[in-house]
């Protein structure tokens, strides 16, 4: 089957430049020198793999300032095909519920989408939310943290996700959204002839018009989120228990758990 | 000078030195050791597409202009100067082939250039760089020329696939050929065993009765000498390049070095003897950069760039030679060591005073034309 992917990138600061607003604690944005956030990289790898295997279309999807140019060129010069940059003052501010309404709104107006990717989290905010919020407002399942993609005929992927002490194996039917871990390619450079072609391919600007967005739900008007503090989390073990698949041997193993604590 | 650079050649930049850094760096003391590429990075060379950098797009090549051509070469001879100097080889011959060849055998193997290394046979086992004392001969017969020859020395020998040769076709009439290494009557000789520069293939090759068709003629009877020349100079812009690249990856190497390296509880970059050393080292890159800069602008607005190639090559190999020196004795008994790369980055350092015609002939040359401008 040929896939149309959408892939979600984000621009990101060059690591050592982070800069903090002291009053909103977003992160500042627009001026700062940019890349491409590193596991969106991966998303795209995965989607131009998939491309070259199975036919279709890579469109990279945007949402920032005008100077998230560059970056999409550095996509469309990893081999997209097109690009399309959200950009407009109404969607500054907005929180991850705002830029995954607009995300989601960008990727219904495309219409033929069945397959869309993003990187398991941004470096900079590493809130890891975008990815779900989009397949929530698709109403489309949704399969994170992959770290292997296997299509499979009848429109259905199989994907494996590779969680902290354990890996799961979803099959989902397609249109679906994964969102992607670095283990699961290392992305290509942009080929020195792919850096000239890309600049003979259109970046498409869209704003709030074109996606027949609802004012109240983009921007900070749309971003319930507020910012009050920012700090890394102490990390607390909790005892985990991995349960056989089998579901009857599984039930067997709970009530042994249950029964070893005395609660039946 | 011109500084302003398009989005496209920050982009090429950008690329590069994430690969040099990420892909190359590892390898540069196993390829000295080796002397080989490892085929994992060779393979990553080849699918990233640097063969095809200088070629135009039609042929399948990125058209980057000949600044960023140098400049890529700055940035790869930066981690390994082997690699730049196979990457110079296969420019410097696909150079004479763009703009001499016909457009038939541009269309033939302008693409091949994008996947196939490339080398340029001047030398002769009884002559070095002066062309007129070539003794290979290309015989006409029928609407065929009849090859014959042994050429040595040649960058990338052996790696590379397709070869410009400079061959005698009448008594005081030197032409270039193009010849694949798929012909029958072509053979590979000896490579050469170097003191430095030990990544990049240097070898001979044998035309035996190599039969080729007119279109194989570069230019026109008799133009070898000025194709040769030709290459000279483009190669010294990137002679210059990797000198400055040298420079740039010993200083680097030397800068840390001193910062930890302590004499009792004084690191020796508060040394003025360090300090000395470090500042000549860090204009001597300077000063070898801004030379193959000029030479490749130059270049690029189609103005006269042999005099400024000559000179980058002619400075940059000796400011090279004497910054690895002076990062070997910064680093001491570590700077002697074939465990640590300053020790064969002087080693491929001394390669550039010779390659591309010899310091001497640089004086020859650079004097003749000044002579001859003040006429």
């Amino acid at each position: 089957m040929n896939y149309h992917i959408v892939v979600c990138v984000k621009q990101v600061p060059v690591s050592n430049n982070l800069k903090i607003d002291p009053v909103t604690k977003n992160v500042i944005r627009g001026t700062e020198a940019g890349v491409m956030n590193p596991f969106d990289k991966n998303a795209l790898e995965a989607a131009l793999k998939l491309k070259e295997r199975y036919g279709g279309k890579v469109t990279l999807l945007s949402m920032g300032p005008k100077n998230f140019e560059i970056t999409l060129r550095g996509g469309l010069a990893m081999g997209s095909d097109e690009a399309i940059l959200l950009s407009s003052r109404s969607f500054g501010g907005a929180d991850t519920l705002a830029t995954g309404y607009v995300l989601s709104e960008a990727i219904k107006k495309l219409g033929d989408v069945n397959l869309v990717l993003f990187g398991r989290q941004s470096i900079d905010a590493d809130t890891g939310q975008v990815g779900p919020i989009v397949a929530e407002f698709l109403g489309w399942p949704q399969i994170t943290y992959v770290n292997k993609i296997t299509p499979l005929t009848d429109g259905f992927i199989k994907a494996t996700r590779l969680m902290e002490n354990m890996e799961q194996s979803i099959e989902a039917k397609l249109p679906v959204v994964l969102t992607v871990r670095s283990e699961l390619n290392n992305p290509r450079y942009p080929t020195p002839r792919n850096i000239q072609l890309s600049y003979q391919k259109k970046i498409t600007i869209w704003d709030e018009k074109d996606i027949n967005a609802d004012l109240n739900r983009i921007g900070i008007k749309g971003s319930p989120t507020v910012v009050r503090k920012v700090w890394t989390p102490e990390k607390h073990e909790k005892k985990t228990i991995n349960l056989n698949s089998d579901p009857n041997q599984a039930v067997l193993e709970i009530l042994e758990v249950l029964r070893a604590k005395n609660i039946l | 000078m011109n500084n302003n650079r398009n989005e496209a050649d920050l982009m090429l930049h950008q690329m590069v030195l994430d690969f040099a850094k990420k892909e190359i760096k590892p390898f540069d003391m196993i390829i000295d050791k080796n002397k080989d590429y490892p085929k994992e990075l060779w393979n990553k060379v080849l699918e990233t597409g640097f063969l095809g950098l200088i070629i135009p797009s039609a042929y399948g090549g990125a058209n980057f202009n000949p600044v960023a051509e140098a400049e890529t070469i700055y940035t790869i001879a930066s981690y390994n100067a082997s690699l730049a100097f196979t990457f110079e080889g296969h420019y410097k011959t696909v150079n004479q082939l763009m703009k001499y060849g016909k457009d038939s055998l541009k269309e033939k193997y302008l693409p091949q250039a994008t996947k196939r290394v490339f080398g340029f046979g001047s030398t002769e086992p009884q002559g070095g760089s002066n062309v007129l004392g070539i003794s290979g001969s290309a015989l006409k017969e029928g609407n065929h020329w009849i090859l014959n020859g042994n050429k040595t020395m040649i960058t990338n020998g052996g790696l590379a696939e397709v070869y410009l040769v400079l061959l005698k076709t009448d008594e005081d009439e030197i032409s270039c050929f193009l010849v694949d290494d798929e012909m029958p009557g072509f053979k590979y000789g000896k490579r050469e065993e170097f003191f430095g520069m030990r990544g990049t293939p240097v070898g001979e090759i044998f035309l035996e009765n190599v039969k080729v068709t007119d279109e194989h003629l570069l230019g026109s009877l008799g133009e070898g000498i000025e194709i040769g020349n030709n290459a000279h100079y483009d190669a010294r812009i990137n002679m210059g390049a990797i000198a400055a690249g040298i420079i740039n990856h010993a200083l680097e190497i030397v800068v840390k070095y001193a910062k930890e390296r302590k004499a009792i509880d004084t690191p020796i970059i508060e040394l003025y003897s360090i300090q000395n050393k470090i500042t000549e080292m860090a204009i001597a890159k300077e000063n070898s950069k801004l030379l193959f800069k000029e030479a490749a602008q130059l270049k690029l607005e189609n103005k006269p760039y042999a005099k400024l190639a000559t000179m980058a090559k002619s400075y940059g190999s000796r400011a090279a030679f004497s910054s690895c020196d002076n990062a070997l004795q910064t680093l001491g008994g570590y700077g002697y060591s074939s465990e640590y790369p300053v020790e064969h980055l002087l080693r491929d350092s001394r390669a550039l005073q010779i390659a591309e015609g010899t310091l001497e002939k640089m004086v020859v040359e650079i004097s003749t034309m000044i002579n001859k401008e003040s006429e």
